[in-house]
């Protein structure tokens, strides 16, 4: 059986962060990378760019890293391999071709899956999802005839993909289940900018819809919606979440919830194993809470933390990370814990134009989070105030007032 | 690997990810429009190209900085040897 010293499962970002990290502490450790797609890491957040999508950049802008980068490092990379079984305790992960190989220290950097439909019709041709740079090419290759373009689901994907579609000058139907775009993560305010942009840049949207059915012979031709209405289409883009792979982990003990459990190191409940980026559910020192987030610098940063740890550093991970995306001349921006849960009090600090908001989050009389539309400019301040955890009991009318800088407040 | 002499910034594809400080964050930061600068001697943050001498950092290990940029999520990052040759993206 073939051992390693330290074994990655996933060769996005976080995992691969983990294998650059893991020589500067352990030389001489031998390292490999189990990658269920048959890619070495290329860049995600450009999957759904439109100067990709069009093809305005060259493809291969997409590798972050090139073949011979991984023999120099002496990276072992095992691609379009997908790790089937994991033996916690004689410390054996199987691969879905019966390949098992030994590890002294393991990473779980799996990310997430896309959630597929489970309607009437979901199995026909054009219909598409985003997560992996299979996905892009396959829409790539149809945003170059199609007319008309379906796109169910109000978030990230939904934006992004919108964006992508209106420029490749295919008429759009937004279809989403909630009264307003991102509803609830969203306030309505907010996604009335956001919609207002939308419809600008040619849009249609249909709101508190869910479809019922696809209709088409072999490819999708239409969609029913619960009213009965048809809507015909082209094609079908399919932005309604992501879930983080654990069946393959049952029975090795590691407690998983949303995502695999982990301590404030990034260590899960099994001996000699860690978990980093999108499928971490791990302890927020900032927050004191067990949260998942789906971005890249989480992901990156968790990689390195949890490779020192797996070299013997006692590393915390700390950051408060965020997203941004902009299309439509509008920018959405997410910072910290934005999730409305219980116990969450929300100030909204909105211009007087009203055309740009920062909706600032508190959890016990601290900042935890914010959204901001257009006011990406408050997102640095934020993440600092985020950071440094001062109480804000005697602060809420500055919080609420846009013209306040936050900055004093730091 | 070429000695790293000069790093630009393309502001037109930076993105703000913030890949680069957590990377170097002796050399990279955000600024208010969410777009990565470069740390320079004297506290000066600045948008245009900079010689590595000229960083604040100006010790920084060249295999920082060609992580920084290969973390870069949108390849905004590029880094020249002392003969002017694009060291990244290569």
């Amino acid at each position: 059986m073939e051992k390693v010293k330290y074994l990655i499962i996933g060769g996005g970002i976080a995992g691969t962060t983990a294998a650059e990290t893991i020589p500067q502490l352990d030389p001489a450790g031998s390292c490999a990378i189990v990658s269920d797609e048959p890619y070495r890491l290329y860049s995600r957040i450009m999957l759904s760019k439109p100067n990709f999508f069009l093809e305005k950049i060259p493809f291969d802008q997409i590798w972050l890293k090139q073949p011979e980068w991984y023999t120099q490092q002496n990276i072992t990379l095992i691609i379009g391999k997908k790790a089937t079984a994991l033996d916690s305790a004689a410390k054996i992960v199987t691969l879905d071709d019966g390949t098992a190989i030994a590890y002294d220290k393991l990473l779980i950097a799996t990310g997430s899956c896309v959630r597929t439909w489970e309607i009437k019709g979901a199995e026909k041709q054009n219909i598409f999802y985003l997560r992996t740079l299979d996905h892009a090419k396959q829409i790539i290759a149809q945003v170059k005839t199609a007319q008309r373009a379906i796109v169910v689901g109000g978030g990230f994907i939904g934006f992004e993909m919108c964006d992508m579609l209106r420029l490749a000058g295919i008429d759009v139907t937004l279809v989403i289940r909630e009264p307003h775009f991102w509803d609830p993560i969203l306030d309505q305010h907010s996604g009335a900018l956001i919609e207002a942009a939308l419809e600008h840049g040619g849009v249609k949207i249909v709101h508190n819809s869910l479809i019922k059915e696809v209709v088409g012979k072999d490819a999708a031709q239409g969609v029913i919606l619960q009213n009965d209405i048809v809507l015909p289409t082209d094609m079908i883009v399919v932005g309604i979440g992501t879930y983080c792979p654990i069946e393959w982990i049952a029975g090795s003990g590691i407690k998983a919830s949303r995502g695999i459990i982990t301590d404030e190191y990034l260590a899960t409940s099994a001996p000699d194993v860690w978990a980093a980026g999108d499928g971490a559910e791990f302890k927020d020192v900032v927050l004191g809470e067990q949260i998942q987030l789906g971005n890249w610098a989480n992901a990156q940063m968790q990689g390195k933390i949890a490779a020192r740890n797996m070299c013997g550093a006692h590393e915390q991970f700390r950051l408060v990370s965020f997203y941004v995306t902009s299309g439509f001349g509008i920018t959405i921006a997410f910072a910290g814990d934005i999730r409305p849960s219980e116990g969450r009090e929300i100030i909204a600090r909105i211009t007087v134009d009203g055309n740009s908001l920062s909706r600032i989050i508190l959890k016990n009389d601290r900042i935890i989070g914010a959204t901001m539309i257009n006011n990406t400019k408050e997102l640095a301040v934020i993440t600092k105030l985020i950071e440094k955890g001062a109480p804000m009991e005697h602060n809420r009318d500055k919080l609420l007032d846009p013209l306040f800088d936050l900055k004093t407040l730091l | 690997m070429a000695k790293i002499k000069k790093i630009v910034v393309d502001r037109n594809l930076c993105i703000g990810a913030a890949s680069c400080v957590l990377s170097a964050d002796t050399v990279f930061e955000l600024d208010a429009e969410n777009k990565a600068i470069i740390k320079l001697k004297g506290g000066v943050k600045s948008q245009d190209p900079a010689e590595k001498t000229a960083l604040e950092d100006d010790a920084v290990a060249d295999d920082t900085l060609l992580t920084a940029a290969q973390s870069c999520p949108t390849r905004a990052i590029f880094l020249y040897d002392e003969d002017g040759k694009q060291v990244y993206p290569s």
